[in-house]
């Protein structure tokens, strides 16, 4: 369930708030500041709809770029490294919802590079693949820029899904003077990176089970047996 | 006579395109499968036969065909991306309105102009060599104090005209007074505090404090005053009209500090929070002494070249293909080999891991 839920950090929470890859032993203990510097509550912009350039509708995902995490200290006591991430998004898309909603759920969970490759590969979908590796493309020039992202290369694709957006009425006309409508649909694509390796297990429901795990899970099978028709 | 099943046939035809009367409606309103395509086991699609013609379209009527479809003009969405990033050149844009029979019209706010301060350092002070370096009871720190009394004509005379505004002004009195402005400036520079900042930094140092510090924490400390703060230089003068005094007032301040810059996520990037500096700078406050109102703001800051004794911050970036390296970065390619093939002979054996400037591996050892 976890694994479906659209939050930042999805990942970390399965492994514990915490740092995801070890640390170096330094030699000076890095301090954190009083809490007092960090925004305080209530004047924060990001929770304000940001408007998307190429359409008229605002949307709150792009305001998680204007999110500011205080500096903290984790359970060891040293300076919580968070991974840096970028949240970028395209409006008005014209494409089709059924084509792209296999592009958005391929792309999940690779890295940036690897994504980019296998986006190439596509025959089918080809145009969507296109803009979709353009919109990543896109993206990870922005973690680079503007959040502070060493490596272009050390991104992977943590959230990548689509949504309906507007849509655009046509009309034609059948035979016996009969006429239908017709829609003309747009969609929206929407790409978080991360900076880091990405998780072994993107999904849950397609991790290698241990041996234990398939024991437990059959024996769980077998007990819940019952005789049919029996009072 | 029709037999019942074609008859219902004939039902499912009519409720699945549509009545005979001739009123359009929408195909996807319906939520009906038509027979012709059919679902399920009994529901079988219509055979081609008497009730569906059994001939393929023919390719000369395409044109035809396509003409029956009214299809509107779709928004231009990539376009419209470029135009509103600014990315567009002036000629596509008027292409564009052109296109459409749209007429571009200037945005109606009008801003009223407001001089409140000048734009620039009157007359900048050039800071003595060797300031701050020197204790002031050696024989260099007392050279370097005379030399900055000595070029007092000027600032005699400034102090003459601000006086006319301002009766109670004390050269000496002000530098202590400032340091308290100084400070509020920077702790609202912290706290991104824009409204605090107005008040206590000029038009014009407003844009230069906050430049690259959005998304970022900021943890400024001012520690002590090492050296009491001194009035360096005074210069006033008229702006625009006569008697439409600006003052400036260069104050050297020596004192200890502590600055900890954060990124987006809490990793720092710059200075340390624990470690204080010590820092010389002359800060140039300005008033508008004209007006009744005026206040004394932080203008502008002049640092010494030898007195850049910052930490090099931890960011690194990309160079761009017109960019050249610095000059003491200039590594040729044979160096570059020589400590390639040095490194890789060394680390053969045992494959360290990569770190990244936040100590996090990247790379592990293989």
């Amino acid at each position: 369930m976890l694994s479906q839920l659209r939050l930042p950090f999805r990942h970390l929470a399965q492994n514990g708030l915490g740092v995801l890859t070890p640390l170096r032993q330094s030699s000076s203990v890095d301090f954190v500041p009083p809490q007092t510097f960090a925004n305080p509550a209530g004047t924060e912009k990001w929770h304000e709809k940001v408007s998307v350039p190429g359409g008229q509708d605002s949307f709150i995902f792009p305001a998680f770029n204007k999110r500011i995490h205080p500096p903290v200290l984790d359970q060891h006591g040293q300076l919580l490294v968070r991974p840096a991430y970028c949240c970028h998004m395209r409006t008005m898309i014209k494409y089709s919802q059924k084509k792209l909603w296999y592009i958005a759920s391929f792309v999940r969970g690779l890295t940036v590079e690897e994504a980019l490759k296998q986006l190439t590969y596509r025959h089918m979908n080809a145009k969507g693949a296109m803009i979709v590796s353009d919109i990543i493309r896109e993206a990870q020039e922005l973690a680079v820029q503007e959040h502070n992202v060493e490596f272009k290369t050390n991104l992977w694709v943590a959230e990548s899904f689509t949504e309906k957006a507007e849509k655009v009425k046509g009309m034609r006309r059948h035979a016996r003077g009969r006429m239908a409508l017709l829609d003309f649909e747009f969609q929206n694509y929407f790409v978080r990176l991360e900076e880091g390796a990405p998780p072994k297990d993107y999904y849950e429901w397609r991790r290698e089970k241990r041996p234990e795990e398939l024991l437990e899970n059959y024996v769980a099978e077998q007990r819940k047996r019952t005789i049919v028709f029996q009072q | 006579m029709i037999s019942l099943q074609s008859s219902i046939k004939l039902k499912q035809i009519v409720s699945g395109v549509g009545s005979l009367s001739g009123t359009w409606h929408t195909q996807r309103a319906l939520h009906v499968t038509p027979l012709i395509l059919g679902w399920g086991n009994e529901h079988k699609p219509i055979p081609r036969g008497r009730f569906r013609p059994n001939r393929h379209w023919h390719p000369e009527n395409r044109k035809a065909r396509a003409m029956k479809i009214l299809r509107p003009d779709l928004p231009d969405s990539d376009f419209l991306r470029k135009m509103q990033s600014k990315e567009a050149s002036p000629a596509e844009i008027r292409d564009f309105y052109k296109e459409r029979g749209l007429m571009r019209h200037e945005s109606d706010n009008e801003i009223p102009v407001y001089t409140s301060c000048t734009g620039m350092l009157m007359e900048p002070f050039e800071p003595p060599e060797g300031d701050g370096k020197a204790s002031l009871l050696s024989k260099q720190g007392a050279k370097d104090s005379a030399l900055v009394v000595q070029r007092k004509g000027k600032t005699l005379l400034a102090t003459r005209k601000l006086r006319r505004f301002e009766e109670d002004f004390d050269p000496r009195q002000f530098a202590e007074a400032s340091q308290e402005i100084y400070i509020q400036a920077h702790e609202a520079l912290a706290r991104h505090d824009e409204d605090d900042l107005h008040k206590y930094a000029t038009e014009k140092a407003y844009p230069e404090m906050l430049y690259n510090t959005e998304n970022k924490t900021i943890y400024w400390k001012f520690i002590k005053s090492l050296e009491p703060p001194k009035t360096v230089q005074i210069r006033a003068n008229d702006a625009f009209t006569k008697n439409n005094l600006f003052a400036q007032v260069t104050v050297r301040f020596h004192s200890q500090q502590i600055l900890a810059v954060y990124d987006r996520f809490g990793r720092l990037i710059q200075g340390h929070p624990t470690v204080a500096k010590d820092v010389l700078e002359y800060v140039v406050f300005e008033k508008h002494a004209a007006n009744l109102y005026g206040t004394w703001r932080v203008h502008g800051k002049i640092i010494p070249d030898w007195q850049d004794n910052r930490t090099p911050g931890r960011l690194t970036r990309v160079l761009r293909k017109d960019e050249a390296p610095m000059e003491e970065e200039i590594i040729t390619d044979e160096e570059a080999t020589k400590s390639n093939e040095a490194e890789s002979s060394t680390t053969d054996e045992s494959d360290a891991p990569i770190y990244d400037r936040f100590n996090r591996v990247i790379a592990k050892s293989k």
